[in-house]
């Protein structure tokens, strides 16, 4: 069993090397490297054994209990406490993030070779593990909050990393301040729940959500969900994502697609129970925006030109996926797809990076034929794009199966949505393949979107091709954890008892049709890619408004930007409370001391200079007074 | 103890008036070794207090005025409880950083460091008098220093900005004294102890037009809506240091008189008005966050930023509970150090650049990584990001006041939202993007006294927000007894 110590040290380790870095290494960068890439294999190795922990004990998956400690007390009225939390759920966590983080700062380590900001990067990506790992361990709501924040802001960091590049700071400062519109709907969830019931501790809250009301679960619910909206980029908060793109890639494959990105869905499977009390219509919101998402980027995705565009609307469409799930009430289901879209994921950004170190952009259009060129890189990215599409046996087959089996279980327009989402997955990953690795050699270089690098066609260094050989093992294989329910068994350990379904039977209607879609959606890219037959300019001119429209995606950014952002809020209500302050409330203070002014010209005219008159006036004055005081006391001489 | 602390800068300010002429320029010294000392004096009341009594101690007391047949004695006494103890350290905290960016003046720096000294005596006075006269004496003495140091030291429009400063200060003050008066004559004591135990069931005139009497001061004071427009141009024309003690610790004087004097005297009207000041609190918020979001000018953005967050301030008073109120203190403690630090950070950029448009700075970060690193900091600090104070305050605040308040508290909680935007849409625009060769000669933060400032702030925003005990814990003791005059609801 793992002693709490350690279970916190798993994310102050990372924290006290970025300590260390900020301040000691700042001329040492590649020490910075080498000991962020050291602390995180401490952390890894800790996260195993917390694991292992849940894994070995009487009843796995179950909470290992820790007793908190006050952070915060107010007399008897606040009670704030923080503790570690870790069951199956985080154990499962805390494996996908050091893994993926671990390998990412390995690969950092070549493509962040020779950069200016090298040692702030491994700062910040130190900061950034740290947090996401006190995400995921924390055993009080508001602890949760915290670390939620903090790795919004290494986010923040990270993508505006390339600061001197006027998209990256605007595209860091929007994934701030739109996901805090929706932990703007998070925090006044922690706010209600905490005016209802007193409690922050997860586990209390999650135990009795069964005596509160429906009302406030479903307010809770919805609070939960609007800061998971922000955080997993679902529709219509969905629009930071794409943009944070900007940061470096490694950044991209850890934060934008691997882990923070599945905070959302994390929050809602943390307070699964609590969430599965509340009223059927939040369900029924949480499905709908899920799906709505992953159709949406799935369309957008087909037309993008960018390969890290269309990675980051395929990351889009693949959270709508978990988050249909978690509407759905497949907890297992969401978090398992979570666990595989991790790897598979996360293979594929650095696999676009490594296109990008050799070719200096990431425009599709100025690649192809790399495949000779850069054999690994083409391979895995291939053996990522297989699993993504969930082509049998690789390991999105699987938790994409579930996620079907449990759409098909409770409603058939949401099966035929998750189908036609993998038919459409499988044909963007495959039109990316071809458009990059085959053909011929369209130049590369020049865009201003690349992160820089060597512009000459080879195969990545060592440094960046050993995770991605890596990574393509548990893209191939991670899916039979739960070949016999294990997986699942490990994560309803979080659960009580209840809300233990078990193992799902395998659907052979929903492998037959699932495994018919992708190899459909992989045939169209080839035929209309490849072959040409028909060419994608007779299928673009033939579906031209829906071809602008997801070009344009759907207007999102527009509507967001220039109409709510820019028009109804700064031309709008800023330049309306503006004008007023200027125009009414300080004109009137103004005019009040005007007033004042030509009063006392009138005042200083009426000085006669004569005695009498004074005098009558202040005894005048002094009378009125009196009477007034009488008037108003009555009583004034009885005290 | 507490006579030293507010004794001592008088005395600094007899030792750099007899200083001759050709050695002004080390009056900045003096005015460090006195400030410092005050400094270290608050800490250690702040280590000696004894954290399980609630009520005042380190009372110093003399009694000045004694006319017992007229019913009332006029006297000095100081104390600090849990609630005052938070604004000592701040005033100490704060007039040392004040006097370390004032290092680089050199107009008459004499007046300037003894008109420093001056507030700090006069600030001080405020936070520990238990009399509502000698409350008053100080509120007023405050008023002549900050005159001077905006009118003479300032920039732009600085006369108008002084006047108004003035004329809204006094017009709020003069009602207030109606209201003190009024007050003490009907229960013949002035002591603010003994009427706070005692509080008077009525007056000659109807006690709730003496709660807005007093109220009229401390809103002009924090400010919120519409009270306001007098702070953004005060701070706007006022040197960098003036500005920092002004968001610092004046707007302070304004909550903190609420806290000590409204609600434990006045406890019944304070409740019965509690919706009426939650509105403008909630709207407050939103209000300044707005207004803030379109400033082109750095100072002022700061400025209406602290509209924006000294509505919190409000909000957790009209909370009428323990959380609420804590969460008010906390924020008062926090926003003094946030926003000045903020303002250090506008004045250090201003050294330089010597602009503060924003529209005209660009691509900072290049040159001043240092300056620019604490101002994002800081900034982020001001958005309400976990781990550091202002984060702490908000959220307390906010649970205390969504039970009472929700509609106003969803308004603060969306003024988080707007926070983040202004701040960040600052750091862009004037920290990031390509290196503009206008600014490339720009040296970055090298002075020790720079440094030293902003050392120490960041240092008190960090320990709050990581280990808020160390304040929460002090800050409990002096909300008890408020809290329970309440009636003590969360």
């Amino acid at each position: 069993m793992i002693p709490e110590a350690a279970a916190w040290l798993i994310y102050f380790v990372p924290l006290t090397a970025a300590g260390v870095i900020a301040v000691f290494l700042r001329n040492r960068p590649l020490d910075a490297g080498r000991l962020m890439i050291g602390a995180i294999g401490v952390s890894w190795l800790l996260a195993l054994w917390a694991l292992n922990s849940v894994l070995s004990g009487d009843h796995p998956g179950e909470s290992i209990g820790y007793d908190p400690h006050h952070w915060v007390t107010i007399g008897t009225a606040l009670d704030v406490s923080f503790g570690i939390n870790i069951d199956g759920l985080t154990g499962v966590m805390l494996v996908v993030v050091t893994s993926v983080a671990l390998l990412v700062q390995i690969y950092s380590t070549g493509y962040m070779h020779g950069d200016g900001g090298y040692y702030r990067y491994f700062a910040y990506m130190g900061l950034f593990c740290s947090s996401m790992l006190g995400l995921v361990l924390a055993s009080s709501l508001l602890q949760l909050f915290i670390f939620w924040e903090l790795v919004g802001v290494s986010s923040y960091l990270l993508i505006g990393f390339w600061f001197d590049r006027p998209s990256a700071a605007a595209a860091a400062k929007k994934a701030f301040i739109v996901t805090r519109f929706g932990d703007f709907g998070f925090m006044l969830g922690i706010i209600f729940i905490w005016t209802q019931t007193g409690e922050f501790d997860i586990a209390t809250l999650n135990a009795n959500a069964k005596e509160l009301s429906a009302g406030v679960l479903a307010g809770f619910s919805l609070g939960l969900f609007a800061g998971a909206v922000g955080k997993s980029a679902q529709f219509p908060l969905h629009v930071w994502l794409p943009d944070a793109m900007e940061g470096p890639t490694p950044v991209s494959a850890l934060i934008h697609a691997a882990t923070m990105v599945a905070a959302g869905v994390y929050l809602i499977a943390r307070f699964f129970p609590a969430f599965e009390a509340a009223p059927p219509y939040v369900h029924t919101i949480v499905a709908y925006t899920g799906a709505i998402t992953a159709l949406m980027a799935a369309t957008i995705g087909l037309v993008a030109t960018d390969v890290k565009r269309v990675l980051a609307y395929s990351t889009i469409s693949q959270l709508g996926y978990m988050v249909m799930a978690l509407g759905l009430g497949g907890y297992v289901a969401a978090i398992f797809h979570l666990f595989t879209h991790a790897f598979f994921k996360a293979l594929l950004f650095l696999g676009s990076g490594s296109v990008n170190h050799a070719t200096g952009t990431f425009d599709m259009r100025l690649m192809g034929g790399l495949r000779s060129h850069m054999p690994i890189t083409f391979w895995t990215f291939v053996i990522g794009s297989l699993s993504l599409a969930g082509v049998f046996p690789l390991a999105g087959f699987w938790s994409k199966d579930e996620i079907l089996i449990t759409a098909l279980d409770n409603d058939p327009v949401l099966f035929v949505v998750g189908v036609s989402v993998a038919f459409m997955t499988a044909l963007y990953m495959f039109r990316a393949i071809i458009l990059t690795f085959l053909g011929a050699y369209k130049g590369g270089e020049s865009s201003a979107h690349g992160d820089g690098g060597h512009h000459s066609l080879h195969e990545s260094p060592l440094s960046m091709v050993a995770p991605l050989v890596i990574l393509a093992v548990p893209a191939i294989a991670i899916g039979w954890v739960n070949l016999g329910g294990g997986f699942g068994h490990l994560l309803e350990g979080a659960l009580p008892e209840a809300l233990r379904h078990g193992h799902h039977e395998a659907s052979s209607l929903v492998i037959v049709v699932s495994t018919v879609a992708a190899l459909a959606g992989i045939a169209s890219a080839f035929a209309i890619y490849y072959a040409r037959m028909p060419a994608p300019e007779v299928i673009r001119a033939r579906l031209a408004p829906l071809h602008m429209l997801a070009e344009r995606k759907y207007f999102m950014d527009i509507i967001a930007e220039d109409i709510l952002v820019r028009g109804v809020l700064y031309r709008g209500f800023c330049r309306v409370s503006e004008l007023f302050d200027t125009y009414v409330v300080d004109f009137a203070v103004n005019m009040v001391g005007r007033v004042t002014r030509i009063a006392s010209e009138v005042a200083r005219r009426s000085t006669m200079g004569q005695q009498q008159a004074y005098s009558s006036l202040l005894l005048a004055g002094v009378i009125g007074a009196v009477v007034m005081l009488f008037a108003l006391t009555g009583n004034l001489m009885e005290r | 103890m507490l006579t030293a602390f507010l004794l001592l800068p008088l005395a600094g300010v007899l030792m750099i008036a007899f200083l001759p002429k050709d050695r002004e320029h080390e009056a900045k010294y003096l005015a460090l070794l006195v400030t410092t000392i005050a400094f270290a004096i608050s800490l250690f009341t702040f280590v000696w207090f004894d954290r399980s009594v609630e009520g005042y101690q380190f009372v110093d007391r003399l009694q000045w005025i004694t006319a017992q047949d007229a019913g009332f004695t006029v006297q000095f006494v100081l104390g600090v409880d849990g609630l005052s103890l938070p604004m000592m350290v701040l005033t100490g905290l704060l007039t040392v950083a004040a006097v370390l960016i004032s290092f680089n003046i050199t107009l008459r720096p004499k007046e300037y460091f003894i008109w420093l000294l001056v507030l700090e005596t006069a600030v001080a006075g405020v936070f520990l008098s238990l009399d509502l006269i000698q409350f008053f004496l100080f509120w007023e003495l405050e008023l002549l220093p900050m005159y001077l140091l905006i009118s003479i030291w300032g920039s732009g429009r600085k006369e108008y900005s002084a006047m108004k400063f003035l004329l809204y200060t006094i017009g709020g003050s003069a009602l207030m004294l109606v209201g003190f008066l009024v007050l003490g004559l009907s229960a013949g004591t002035f002591d603010i102890a003994e009427l706070a135990a005692a509080p008077p069931a009525e007056a000659i005139i109807p006690l709730a037009a003496i709660f807005w009497f007093i109220m009229a001061a401390f809103l002009v004071k924090l400010p919120v809506f519409p009270v306001h427009t007098w702070l953004p141009d005060a701070h706007t024309d006022a040197p960098t240091a003036v500005s920092v003690m002004l968001a610092g610790v004046l707007l302070k004087m304004g909550g903190y008189g609420i806290l000590r004097i409204v609600l434990p005297i006045l406890p019944q009207q304070s409740l019965d008005f509690r919706m009426v000041l939650a509105t403008i609190a909630g709207f407050s918020v939103v209000y300044g966050a707005l207004i803030t979001i379109r400033q082109r000018d750095l100072k002022r953005l700061v400025a209406y930023s602290s509209v924006s967050h000294m509505g919190f301030v409000l909000l957790g008073i009209s909370a009428m509970g323990a959380v609420g109120l804590s969460g008010a203190t906390l924020q008062m403690f926090t926003h003094g150090t946030i926003t000045g630090l903020l303002f250090i950070m506008v004045g250090l950029v201003y050294d330089r650049a010597h602009t503060r448009q924003i529209a005209d700075l660009s691509g900072l970060m290049h040159r001043m990584p240092l300056i620019g690193t604490v101002f994002v900091v800081t900034g982020l600090a001001a958005l309400g990001l976990p781990g550091m104070s202002g984060f702490v305050a908000e959220i307390t605040v906010f649970l205390g006041a969504f039970g009472p308040h929700p509609i106003a508290t969803s308004f603060a909680v969306f003024g988080v939202v707007l926070g983040a935007g202004y701040i960040l849409w600052t750091v862009q625009r004037v920290f990031t993007g390509p290196m503009n060769e206008r600014w490339a000669h720009l040296p970055d933060a090298t002075e020790w006294w720079e440094r030293t400032a902003m050392a120490g702030m960041l240092a008190s925003i960090g320990i709050v927000g990581i280990y808020p005990r160390v304040l929460t814990d002090v800050v409990n003791m002096g909300i008890a007894p408020i809290a329970a005059v309440l009636g003590g609801g969360a």
